[in-house]
């Protein structure tokens, strides 16, 4: 049988992930609008949540347009036409912009992909030890010779340390 | 005064530069005059700094609006703590209070390492010197305090409406001690690769910095949504603005080097890796302060925008560069000592989760600066902000979720099959029973359910530690459960530590998901007498009065709130008029309860007298800042484990 390695399993969750958030219940329509607009001042605000004059202004103009039997693609298309694509909470999935959807996703997959190569050449690197080091290696306490030195020159600074302040005291 | 603040700074800068110098020539040489010179020049940095920030708050204290930066900032009217806390309000305020901790930080690594006679400690302390040269040059040559004006104003301007806060009093110095803090571990690494030393103690003392300076900059950023929460009035507390991924960027990268961290003490592994993580922590909270005061960006939490962007720019590029340029000279250095025994282990885990959250900072990186990049090319003008976010964030932070779950249960170097099956069928059965259970509570969406599968899962793991450790220890006890868990914690507090915080997190998660995917909305003109209704409450206007504050006049509606049929309360939700900026702001009205908040705002007062009334009902968005408080604990528990390092010194003696 097929395993499936952590990373790949991982990535798989993160594309089904990418895709449009379904559990994003909007409470009623003018907010399933409203919550992915930018206010058009200089607040910054997500429309829906916006509590200045010109965020008012435009959920009312949002909910007017519902009333009046708009959908939500015209409501949006007639304020990007006169606001300018500024006004989207995210930008339309296209040209230049599909950079900014596809990166994110490609670089974590890039990751994946290159941790899971590096750990797979360090675990083929281990099992090509000789066993002679293995063997030191346990005769050490579990530790590797390289850990070990380590270890030993940290000992002897610290050791030189207290010298050096017994000297001075 | 303000002579004496100028000469202080450019005091300050002199200090910066010898203390450089002079430990670069005793390193050299390995003369000990010179490292002391240098030493005490950054004590007297930290001196300086202080004197300057005595002799700003003075000034503002006294509304002395002769210095340009009060008559910005404060007005004759402003409370006096608000005076006192403008030294944060403006750019150059903000600088100095950065010099300061981070001459403090200096000073503070030199008095903690005032035994140690090893000249690796100077290296780390010229190097916090030569980040100082930066800030106290700016100070004194592009952004000065301490400007005098021709002719002051007789009153000033007043400080912003949005920072007469409580919560902006302590948010910002706390977010700032998280982000300066960042400067040690940086210092450590540089340090290390600049005098070519290998051994390991090092990376202790570095993970018990970044732990400090990491739980300082959560705490920062959870106090910064709170006042979001409290002072914005949208209904919301993270909206995924440029200032707020700013703060976070780093928090991320540090949180990977904090796991990964782990892998180097135990394996001697990723070395280069863990360096780089330290340098870009470092990099990104130099860049959080270029985006807050570069105006490079529109957001909410930036007060101060200003020509010093390409400063920090260059600042970074620089430093970057340098840090890059040493890592890459000393690869040899860096070396893994040990290859792994299987992917399967807590070192693969580790890595992935790594992976995850430098994708995460990455896709917080890219989003952010991404309307900057796509004007540049395009010529449009767009945003990238929380609906951007919310599809691409959300799953990769579920996806680091799940591992939080994973990595602690898998063994070091090797996870054989019955490991696996003895620690992961139960976390797996309870996540899937809690997603299954939360069905027919609405929580039906693909995130949702992998968020309650992944907190049920996460939290399983962690109680099956704690069994475990218990169990281990039980031999002839017979105290109490508590008992047995304190003493657990207190054996291994780094450990179990650890565990806390990753309650803290998946607590966390619960109320983000509770507070957003549940929140209630519903808004209406009320007029006395009127009735609001939002869930299980109604809201009654009973009036709206007017007042006079010391510096604003506030309009305020009072509400009759019930529950059902209960009385609950009354409720004051107001708008204030700020007399020197005419910036009407909101006061929110809270009722508060371990549910849930309903949370009211007066939008503005309707021609026809009318208060237009908007409410929200926020789920579980207490467990928010209760995850934040538990993540405090276990960060505080993990740092008092001195116990390690103590044993380890007494080995080396």
């Amino acid at each position: 049988m097929t395993r499936i390695p952590p990373g790949t399993a991982l990535a798989i969750l993160l594309l089904v992930g990418a895709a449009p958030p379904s559990d994003a219940k909007p409470r009623d329509a003018a907010h399933a609008i409203t919550s992915q607009l930018i206010c058009p001042c200089s607040c910054g605000e997500v429309l829906s949540g916006c509590t200045c004059e010109t965020g008012k202004t435009m959920q009312g103009y949002v909910e007017n347009a519902i009333k009046q039997g708009k959908g939500k693609d015209q409501i949006v298309g007639a304020l990007v036409a006169r606001y300018g694509e500024v006004i989207r909470g995210a930008p339309k999935p296209e040209g230049f912009n599909l950079v900014v959807w596809i990166a994110p996703f490609a670089a974590t997959l890039a990751g994946f992909a290159i941790a899971f190569l590096v750990l797979r050449r360090w675990v083929k690197r281990r099992a090509a030890l000789p066993s002679s080091l293995g063997t030191l290696a346990a005769d050490r306490g579990g530790l590797s010779p390289g850990r070990t030195l380590e270890a030993d020159l940290d000992g002897l600074r610290a050791r030189a340390e207290a010298e050096l302040r017994r000297m001075r005291e | 005064m303000s002579e004496l603040g100028r000469l202080a700074l450019l005091l300050g800068f002199i200090c910066s530069v010898f203390a450089v110098g002079s430990i670069a020539w005793g390193l050299r040489t390995g003369y000990s005059g010179p490292l002391r010179s240098g030493r005490r020049a950054v004590w007297t940095v930290c001196g300086l700094a202080l004197l300057a920030v005595i002799l700003l708050e003075r000034a503002l204290l006294a509304r002395d609006m002769s210095y340009r930066y009060v008559a910005e900032h404060t007005s004759k009217d402003l409370p006096l703590h608000y005076a006192f806390t403008s030294l944060w309000a403006g750019q150059e305020g903000s600088l100095l209070l950065w010099l300061l901790i981070l001459s403090a930080y200096g000073s503070a690594f030199l008095f903690a390492y005032r035994k140690r006679l090893d000249p690796f400690y100077d290296a780390v302390a010229m190097v916090i010197a030569a980040v100082m040269i930066f800030f106290t040059g700016l100070l004194t040559f592009v952004s000065s305090p301490f400007r005098i004006l021709a002719t002051p104003p007789p009153d000033g301007m007043g400080l912003n409406p949005l920072l007469q806060d409580p919560g902006m009093m302590i948010h910002p110095p706390v977010l700032y001690t998280g982000y300066v803090g960042f400067v040690v571990p940086f210092a450590f690494a540089m340090a290390v690769l600049l005098l070519n030393r290998s051994g390991t103690r090092w990376i202790e003392e570095v993970r018990r910095w970044t732990l400090f300076c990491w739980g300082f900059l959560g705490v920062g950023i959870l106090l910064g949504a709170r006042w979001a929460y409290i002072e914005l009035g949208w209904g919301g507390y993270w909206g995924w603005d440029p200032v707020e991924n700013a703060s976070l960027m780093p928090w991320l990268v540090g949180t990977g080097f904090l796991h990964s961290v782990m892998i180097e003490q135990r394996r001697g592994m990723l070395k280069t890796w863990n360096i780089a993580l330290i340098a870009l922590t470092f990099e990104l909270s130099i860049f959080g302060t270029f985006l807050t005061r570069s105006g490079v960006l529109t957001s909410v939490h930036s007060f101060a925008e200003s020509d010093i962007g390409p400063w920090f720019l260059s600042f970074i590029l620089i430093s970057g560069t340098a840090a890059t340029a040493l890592i890459l000279y000393r690869k040899a250095l860096l070396e893994s000592e040990n290859r792994m025994e299987a992917m399967i282990s807590r070192e693969g885990s580790f890595l992935f989760n790594n992976v995850l959250f430098v994708a995460l900072t990455f896709a917080t990186f890219l989003g952010t600066t991404f309307p900057v990049v796509s004007e540049a090319v395009t010529g449009t003008k767009i945003s990238v902000s929380a609906p951007f976010f919310n599809r691409v964030n959300v799953p990769i932070a579920l996806a680091l979720l799940l591992l939080t779950g994973a990595g602690p249960v898998l063994s070091w170097k090797r996870a054989t099959a019955s490991v696996l099956k003895r620690n992961f069928i139960l976390p797996m059965f309870m996540g899937t029973v809690a997603a299954v259970v939360a069905l027919p509570f609405g929580a039906d969406g693909v995130y949702t359910l992998v968020c309650i599968f992944g907190a049920a899962f996460v939290v399983t793991t962690i109680v099956m530690e704690f069994a475990r450790g218990i169990q281990a220890r039980r031999s002839g006890e017979t105290a109490a459960l508590p008992a047995q868990v304190v003493h657990l914690v207190k054996k291994n507090k780094r450990r179990y530590g650890g565990y806390i915080v990753h309650t803290g997190i998946v607590v966390l998660f619960v109320g983000v998901l509770g507070s957003s995917v549940f929140q209630k909305e519903a808004h209406a003109p009320l007029k006395t007498g009127d009735a609001l209704r939002i869930g299980p409450y109604t809201l009654t206007l009973r009036g709206v009065t007017e007042r006079q504050k010391q510096n604003a006049t506030l309009t305020t509606a009072i509400l009759g709130v019930e529950r059902g049929s209960k009385f609950v309360g009354t409720e004051h939700a107001s708008k204030a008029l700020y007399s020197k900026s005419q910036q009407p702001m909101t006061e929110v009205a809270l009722h508060s309860t371990p549910a849930e908040d309903l949370y009211m705002i007066l939008g503005g007062v309707n021609e026809d007298g009318s208060a237009s009334i908007q409410a929200y009902i926020n789920p579980l968005v207490s467990l928010v800042w209760g995850g934040g408080l538990i993540m405090v604990l276990g960060t505080l528990i993990a740092l008092s484990d001195r116990m390690r390092i103590r044993r380890e010194e007494r080995a080396g003696l």
